[in-house]
């Protein structure tokens, strides 16, 4: 995660001093919390309101020419076979990964979640739990607030972090399991990839179900401008998950995929990969097979 | 002569020592991603198997315009488009995952969409392995809509998954005559061009199912889910879509589970009602 801001506000502070505890764990998780030998210090919680600034030149190079590239991005291109110059036939198309809007995301997310752990540090907390983080637009302005809150949590007479707090989606039940299975929480990761597709007078044919005319495809075939797209932007976020996991494990991995669709075959990719960064500290121990139960009541 | 049992530490002590360990440079490395949760995979540990990779695969395949609407029998474009886009978007997942080194794909959450031009799978799950390198399969890697829990209660059982079936039919409803139309008009009917349809429908799904089953040697497909029902976009054609994970016996024969039965103590009735103070 990014380099922790300095700016937790003057009035947390005195909060924080205030000696009694918030915290945002249902009772049983609150249980078994306190049976884990940690104990809840505050809700924590961390913001930052993000505009998505207008596509910038460097954003439009990419999609206006097939020669430009995407800033060391993905970029592919898709050549029309039909030899036709029109105006309205697409005689190229291009897939491309959008950086500006990966870096717009990673810094607002990384600001809420670099907030949070402040105010954890603040608290003199070993760990934030049970992190929930969500994304809304504010009203219809291109603005998107970032929002994670999480419970901080101290482990009685262990010495007082000099680093970072550890972090995690995890608590009550899921998170004692993890203990016992050999892992410790490092941290959480969410990433996004985000990828472009112009279609191609094909992929246009295509999508439109118009493919038997123009396609040379026998009027049906695999769309693959779209197909590359859709498996590029998983790839995408996955490779960047593992490289920010050093060595460490991903559990608990969510992966979705919102498609935004501006014209047939004109298509805006965004997938978003989550999880909970872990490291084995132990072995499995040995495990008998699951007794299977029916229960009756 | 075996001496007294170690003391069990507890999870207080477990939680220390994990935590306490975060300060030492990490010994091992694995980058393992998984979408399991932790209770999947302890079950998968409990038979010898462990996550390697979260793997996925998409395709899109096109239908031609205008089939939807006008014609008899099979929409055969959707069927086969629907075909298709399902081997390739597996044929991608089970690549992955023998490329992260993975034996087999479980839990794999399948997504499919029809639309009225196109059709839309994509799979993802979670690619896994024996942890014995000894125990590694000899043959092709699997994929399994089984979750990680129904994965090993198949193997305790002495079965195996060897990959995932489908089969889809879209079929017209023929139209009825103007005469019919206008007789039926206000009677309670069946309509007969409807259900035909429907059967026609499910025959040939199940029928393309159970040929991919036995085309991997397997010997029947459970879990199977179906999806039926009129298409959004096209008022005279139903589909069927079924779809299941292909097992075999993997030992000479079925080995009993023998479930516990087990009768909770806790009171079946709300523990507290506020009504009742009334």
């Amino acid at each position: 995660m990014a380099d922790t801001p300095r700016d937790l506000p003057e009035a947390a502070t005195r909060r924080f001093a205030d000696g009694s505890f918030s915290s945002g764990l249902s009772v049983a998780d609150f249980a078994a919390c306190l049976d884990m030998g940690l104990e809840p210090v505050g809700l924590v919680q961390g913001f930052c309101a993000m505009q998505w600034g207008a596509f910038t030149m460097s954003g439009m190079g990419p999609g206006l020419n097939p020669f430009s590239g995407t800033q060391g991005g993905y970029v592919q291109n898709y050549q029309c076979p039909h030899g036709m110059v029109s105006n309205e036939h697409r005689s190229w198309g291009q897939n491309y990964q959008q950086n500006w809007i990966e870096d717009a995301w990673r810094t607002g997310f990384n600001n809420a979640y670099s907030r949070m752990m402040q105010e954890a540090q603040a608290l003199g907390a070993h760990g934030v739990i049970g992190v929930i983080d969500s994304e809304n637009p504010l009203a219809d302005t291109g603005v998107v607030e970032f929002h994670l809150r999480g419970t901080a949590v101290t482990l009685r007479d262990l010495q007082a972090p000099s680093e970072t707090p550890w972090s995690t989606f995890l608590a009550g039940q899921r998170l004692a399991k993890i203990f016992e299975a050999g892992y410790v929480p490092v941290s959480i990761v969410t990433s996004v990839a985000s990828v472009r597709v112009w279609a191609y007078c094909v992929t246009e044919y295509l999508m439109e179900g118009t493919g038997g005319l123009f396609s040379n495809y026998g009027g049906a075939a695999e769309i693959v401008q779209v197909v590359d797209a859709q498996n590029t932007v998983r790839d995408l976020v996955r490779s960047r998950v593992r490289s920010s996991l050093h060595g460490d494990a991903l559990h608990g991995a969510h992966l979705e995929v919102s498609v935004r669709e501006f014209a047939k075959g004109d298509l805006e990719l965004q997938s978003r990969l989550s999880g909970n960064r872990v490291r084995r500290f132990k072995d499995f121990d040995p495990l008998p097979v699951a007794r299977p139960t029916v229960r009756l009541s | 002569m075996s001496g007294p049992p170690p003391p069990r530490t507890t999870l207080k002590d477990e939680v220390r020592r994990a935590l306490e360990s975060l300060a030492a440079t990490p010994t091992t490395a694995s980058g393992v991603t998984s979408d399991l949760s932790i209770d999947e995979e302890l079950n998968l540990h409990s038979i010898g198997w462990e996550p390697v990779a979260l793997v996925s695969g998409v395709s899109l395949h096109s239908i031609p315009f205008g089939y939807w609407n006008w014609g008899q029998g099979e929409i055969v474009a959707a069927s086969s488009a629907f075909a298709t886009a399902f081997t390739n978007a597996t044929a991608r997942l089970v690549r992955e995952a023998g490329s992260a080194g993975g034996h087999g794909v479980v839990g794999v959450h399948i997504e499919q969409t029809v639309h009225s031009t196109h059709v839309e799978v994509t799979l993802v799950g979670t690619a896994v392995r024996p942890v014995d390198p000894g125990a590694r399969l000899g043959r092709s890697v699997f994929a399994s809509d089984l979750s990680g829990r129904d994965f090993t209660m198949l193997m305790v059982a002495g079965w195996e998954p060897l990959g995932l079936a489908t089969g889809a039919s879209f079929v017209f409803a023929p139209r009825r005559s103007m005469g019919t139309v206008l007789q039926q008009q206000s009677q309670n009917v069946e309509l007969t061009n409807f259900t035909e349809a429907m059967y026609s429908a499910r025959e040939a799904a199940m029928q393309r199912m159970q040929e991919a089953a036995l085309e991997m040697q397997g010997t029947g497909v459970v879990d199977v889910k179906v999806m039926e029902g009129p298409m959004s976009f096209a008022k005279h054609a139903v589909g069927f879509i079924a779809l299941g994970t292909v097992v075999r016996l993997a030992k000479e024969s079925h080995q009993s589970i023998h479930p516990t039965t087990v009768v909770s103590l806790n009171d079946a009735s709300v523990a507290f009602d506020a009504q009742s103070l009334g």
